[in-house]
This record gives structure tokens, sequence and C-alpha cells, in this order.
């Protein structure tokens, strides 16, 4: 399948007003299929809102160049790129009905009047909206111009929908039903929709793929568990979700895999890893992967040490317990009945165990 | 339940202290003098000025279209006078509005500090007197002034256009005085603006012509609705302006007014002629007033919705 957008090496700087130059953009490249739902993810000036507004023609590239369908658009104007876009505040027109607002695209591309009211309706039908069509944006709730927004977007059948944090303003609640609704909406239209966020949990919940942004590059792309699981390096491995980072050093380097000398000594086998031998590394290790009960695997690590700290979350524990070494170590724990008094009271011993198939060794070093 | 009594009628008193003073102060110096204005319209004239306690509807007869036929026939000349102040008072408007709306957006897309200083530059003619001005404008406008001069000095006309005391200096003139009061709502509507609708716009195929007549024009609108009837009510009743540029041979309504005030002496016929200003200016207001409420129903329809 050929991609529906092919970002190439796209480079982008802004010089400042104190006369220095910022790169938002450094070489990215970034293929989307058609009916992928794709995240851009990164902390604020990451460059994942430049990406999107090169994309949707607000900005131009210095370098590389971006396909639409096949169709090269890098120095096209925005009004005639078959993309459209769900502003962040949604930039509702307010001098408009609904419906207006929803026929805005139609009207200006000049279509016949009965044409219009018929798609219009569609679109309102889609969103949840019929009905509302006469009345005025500042009569809705935040959720309902959401839709609006979307409905606008999509009535004229782009090929790609871009969405720049379209939920950042509502309150939690309606954020993670609009979450579903969105990822409900874009099996139902069967379009690309390219999706800016800084919330990881956003990211990893609707996304088919998700791209992590720092410093104007992409760190990683690929699945929301390939991000989670498998992080390429350890900024990524931050970004998304909580973990324990443990340093070590490769010692010995196999075909079958590697074995990392952790800093407190102990030894851990690795399936595989990319880091040379006698590099440093940092093992990942997430806290729900870290266990109360001794495993079978002989090889498992084992964390001997003091609770210093227990948050009750409702079914779980997050547990942070200092190792007799001196390594910090978060876990997200669940324990039997009669176990849970071993642990809720600051300062008890308590021995953990994680598997040898829990560690993931990432690298320090960004993509640069 | 007392407490609360006694600090809203508290509340009451201070602010009716608040309000007296300026109520009076309307009641005895404008309430007062229209209400002459309108009882003298009505009545007849005195032969050696001052009225003749009668009712007398003539006034108002000379200029819309019944004369006392014993001594005249009726003579339109009156609302020639009139229409052409309200045509010089619209071109005045367009001429603002024009020579505004672009510098207002200009101004609004500039850094903090430039933006304030180019506001200040708005309001710096304010600093002197008005007379001064036009009398500068003269020296500009007249055959041997400088526009003259250096229009045949690049050689674009061969001998000096005749502008001064005609219709064009009077609106240059009234077009001048009164661009900061056109400037400064529009200004205000164009930085209100979100330039996030401009860009959906343009997002959903519209070209930029598009986006101007169907978005940017229509969401200012306030701005220049508001504007160009604080340039229009002023311009209408000018005689500043037109007795200073327009000399003896542009007369619009507020120099008649004037005229039958100071020399006619007919206080009956200049209060009716005052009257008409009043009534093409409350008109205006009206229409304006019931354009803003339709706005507010909206606005209140969802504030109702929301609590």
């Amino acid at each position: 399948m050929s991609p529906i957008l092919s970002v190439k090496d796209a480079t982008k700087r802004y010089s400042t007003p104190e006369g220095g130059t910022i790169t938002a953009l450094d070489g990215v490249s970034l293929d989307v299929q058609p009916n992928e739902f794709v995240t851009l993810l990164g902390p604020s000036g990451c460059g994942k809102t430049t990406l999107l507004r090169t994309i949707s023609g607000f900005e131009d590239l210095e370098g590389g160049s971006i396909e639409i369908d096949g169709a090269t658009v890098t120095h096209l104007p925005a009004h005639r790129r078959p993309v459209n876009t769900v502003f962040q505040r949604y930039a509702l027109f307010p001098h408009l009905s609904i419906a207006r607002n929803v026929a805005y695209s139609l009207e200006v591309a000049g279509l016949k009047r009965a044409e219009i009211g018929s798609r219009v309706g569609e679109m309102l039908e889609l969103v949840g909206l019929d009905g509302f069509g006469d009345r005025k944006i500042n009569q809705l709730s935040g959720g309902q111009q959401q839709r609006v927004a979307l409905a606008r977007s999509l009535v004229a059948r782009p090929k790609i929908l871009l969405l720049d944090e379209p939920l950042s303003a509502l309150d939690k609640n309606l954020r993670q039903k609009m979450q579903q609704e969105l990822k409900t909406l874009q099996e139902e239209v069967g379009i690309a929709f390219v999706f800016v966020t800084h919330d990881q949990e956003e990211a990893l919940t609707m996304s088919d793929r998700v791209a992590v942004l720092s410093d104007g590059k992409i760190q990683q792309f690929g699945t929301p568990e390939d991000l989670y699981r498998r992080p390429r390096n350890e900024f990524v491995a931050r970004f998304l979700g909580a973990g324990n980072l443990l340093g070590a050093t490769v010692s010995e380097c196999k075909d079958a895999g590697a074995i990392a000398l952790l800093e407190s000594g102990q030894v851990a086998h690795l399936p595989s890893t990319d880091a040379a031998c006698g590099e440093k590394i940092k093992l990942l290790i997430r806290p729900e992967d870290v266990r109360m009960d001794c495993t079978k695997d002989a090889g498992a690590l084992r964390f001997e040490g003091t609770v210093r700290q227990v948050l009750f979350v409702g079914t779980d524990y997050i547990v942070h317990i200092e190792t007799d070494d001196g390594t910090e170590l978060k876990a997200t724990l669940r324990p039997r009945a009669e176990d849970r008094g071993a642990i809720t009271a600051p300062g008890a011993r308590i021995t953990l165990f994680v598997q040898q198939e829990a560690l993931h060794p990432v690298t320090s070093a960004k993509v640069a | 339940m007392v407490g609360r009594d006694t600090s809203q009628g508290r509340k009451m008193l201070s602010l009716l202290g608040l309000l007296a003073p300026p109520t009076v102060f309307l009641g005895v110096f404008f309430i007062t003098p229209l209400a002459i204005m309108v009882i003298y319209s009505f009545l007849e004239p005195g032969l050696y000025g001052g009225v003749v306690w009668n009712f007398y509807d003539l006034n108002y007869g000379r200029i819309l279209g019944w004369a006392d036929t014993r001594y005249e026939k009726f003579d339109p000349v009156y609302l020639t006078i009139f229409l052409r102040s309200v045509r010089l008072a619209l071109t005045t408007v367009l001429l603002s509005l024009v020579i505004c709306y672009p510098a207002a957006f200009w101004i609004s897309r500039m850094p903090q500090g430039r933006k304030n200083f180019f506001l200040f530059l708005i309001t710096l003619p304010f600093f002197v007197s008005l007379v001064v001005r036009l009398f500068a404008w003269v020296l500009i406008l007249r055959p041997t002034g400088f526009l003259n001069q250096a229009l045949m000095e690049i050689g674009m006309i061969a001998e000096p256009l005749n502008l001064i005391f005609t219709d064009t200096a009077v609106v240059i003139g009234m077009t001048y005085v009164f661009i900061p009061f056109m400037f400064l709502p529009l200004y205000a509507s164009i930085e209100k603006l979100d330039m996030s609708l401009v860009e959906a716009s343009a997002d959903l195929g519209a070209t930029r012509l598009q986006t101007f007549r169907r978005i940017i024009l229509p969401v200012t609108l306030p701005g220049i609705v508001g504007g160009s009837i604080i340039v229009f009510i002023p311009s209408l009743g000018n005689f500043i302006v037109p007795s200073v540029l327009g000399g003896a041979k542009v007369m619009m309504i507020g120099n008649l007014i004037e005229q039958q005030f100071l020399s006619a002496r007919n206080w009956p016929f200049g209060s009716a002629l005052g009257m008409m200003v009043m009534a093409a200016v409350l008109l205006l207001l009206m229409i304006y007033v019931r354009m803003m409420t339709r706005e507010e129903e909206y606005s209140t329809a969802a504030k109702v919705k929301e609590s």
C-alpha cells in the first residue's frame, strides 16, 4: 500500500527576536498509510505542531518535501491542499450558525445549495448534532463545539484529517469520551488522522502508530505497544509511562543476547541489544513488571530493600522502595490479601523480583 | 436577612450618590436646552429676533415642503443643504474607513512596543488646536499651496487644481479631523480578531478574498459600524471644517444653523434645522441599537444555557 502522506527530510527554522534561530524540524521523515491513526507526541517545543502546520500548509518548509496521495504539495498554499484541520481552540466562525460553519468549505467551493444541505445534514448526524444546525456557536458546550469542528473539517472529504491538540480544552471525563468517539469516527470515515498531543495516555489509547518527537527529530515511530515495551532510547522510555531506569554496563555480547552488569553488581541476561560491549546503558523496568512473589525463573533479579512510600490508588499500591545498595525502585503491586500488611507500612522490609523478560535495555543517546 | 437588607440599602445609597451629580448636570445642561430647542422649533420667529408664542409649523414647512403661501413659494434649498451634508458626511465616513481599516490591521499585528507607539501617533493631532490644523490645510490646498506646487513640480498637472473651497476640500478636512475616531473602534475589533479563524478559513479551501468577505469583514463589523456612527454624527453637524475649508461656497447644515442663530436671529428656524440633524442621527442610532441587541440575545442565550 502506498502511503497517503509522505514527509521527507522536512526542515524548518525560526529566528527568535533575540537574533538566534530555533530548529523546529530537523530532517523529519514520516509515512502515513491510508486509514491510519497516527499521533505526533512530544513535549511542548518539540516540533510536533510545526510538523502539522507544514502538512496543512500554514508553514513553509525550508528543506524537504511533502507528498499527499502521491502528489507533491510542498509549496501549495493551504486552501489548495486536500487536508483539513481541527484546531486546538476549534476556531469556529462566531458569526455563522452551526450548519453554516459546517457548510463553509462546500460554500467556498461553490457547490449547489441542495447538495450542501444534504451533506451538512449527513455530517451533523454523523457527529450526533442533527437538529442543532440553526444554533449559534456560543450556544454550545465545549464537547459540542468539538463535534462541530470535526464535522466542519470532514464535510469536504479530505484525504487526511489533521488534529492539533483538539481535546486539551475539555475536562477529563469528556476527554476520555471524545477519545473513543474520535477513534470510532476515524474507523467510520476511513481516512488517515494525524493527531498532535502532549498527552502520552491519549496517544497510546487512540493511535495505530505514534511518532515521539523531541528537538525537532522523530525519536521513535511505532505502535503504542512497541513504544511502551521497546523504547529505543531513554527519552522515549521516560516520556511514555512510568519506569525504573537502572544503570548497567554491557559486559558480554553473544549472538543470542548479551549480559549486562548492573551498578548494584547483579547480572542480567538480555535477549538482545544494539549496544556495543562495554557501553553504558540503562535497563528499563516498568513498575507493573515488579513482582512480590518469587518466580520460577532462576535468573530473575532480586531486590531487597525498605519501603519508603506507599500510595494506594484503588486496585493497586504504588510502592517506592530503596534497595540495600541505594537504588530506588518504583513498583505497582497488587498483593494478595495476606501480604498487604507487609508493604503498606513505610519502613517495612521487602523483597521484590523482576523477570529477565521484563528487562529492556535503552541507550541514553537521543536520535541526532 | 436583615443584614443583607441594610447592606443592599447602603449599596443603593452609594449608587445614588454616584449617579446623582451626572444626572443633575445632564438634566440642567443638556435636557433643558434641548427642551427649549424643541419648543422653539414650533414657535413663530419675532420680526427682530426672539420668538412669538404662537404655534407655528412653518419652520419645518420651510425645510420639508409646505411654505407660508402668503409670502413665498417652497424653496428646496434647505433640503438640498441637508442632503448635501448627509452626502459629505457619508463620503467622510467611507474615506476614513478605507484609510483606517488597513492601518488598523497593520498596527494590530505589530509587536507590543511598536503598537503603542503608533497608537500614540494616532492621538497626536489632539495636542494641537483644531482651528490651527485646519488653517494648515488651507495652506496645503490653496492654488499656490503646497499640494499644487508639488504636483506642478513633478509635472502631473500644468496649472493649479481648484481644491480649496470645494466639497473635496471639506471632505478631506473632515476625514483628517475624524480619522482617530474611526480608527480606535476599528482597531478594538480588529485586534480581537482571532487569526486562527483566518487560518481555518484558508484550511477549508477559501481564497484570501473569500476569507476577507466571509470571515474578516463580518467578524469586525461591530467596529466598522461603531466607527462609522462616531464619525457620521459629528460630520453631519460640523460647521468648523466647512467654514474654514469650504468658505462661502460649501454650506453644510451646521453652517446654516449657526447662521440662523447668530446672523439671521431666526431661532425657531435654527431650532427646526437642529431637530432635523438630531432626527437623522437618532434614526441611525436606533438601527445600530437594534443590531447590537440581536447580538446580545445570542450571547445571553448562551450564558443561560451554560448555567
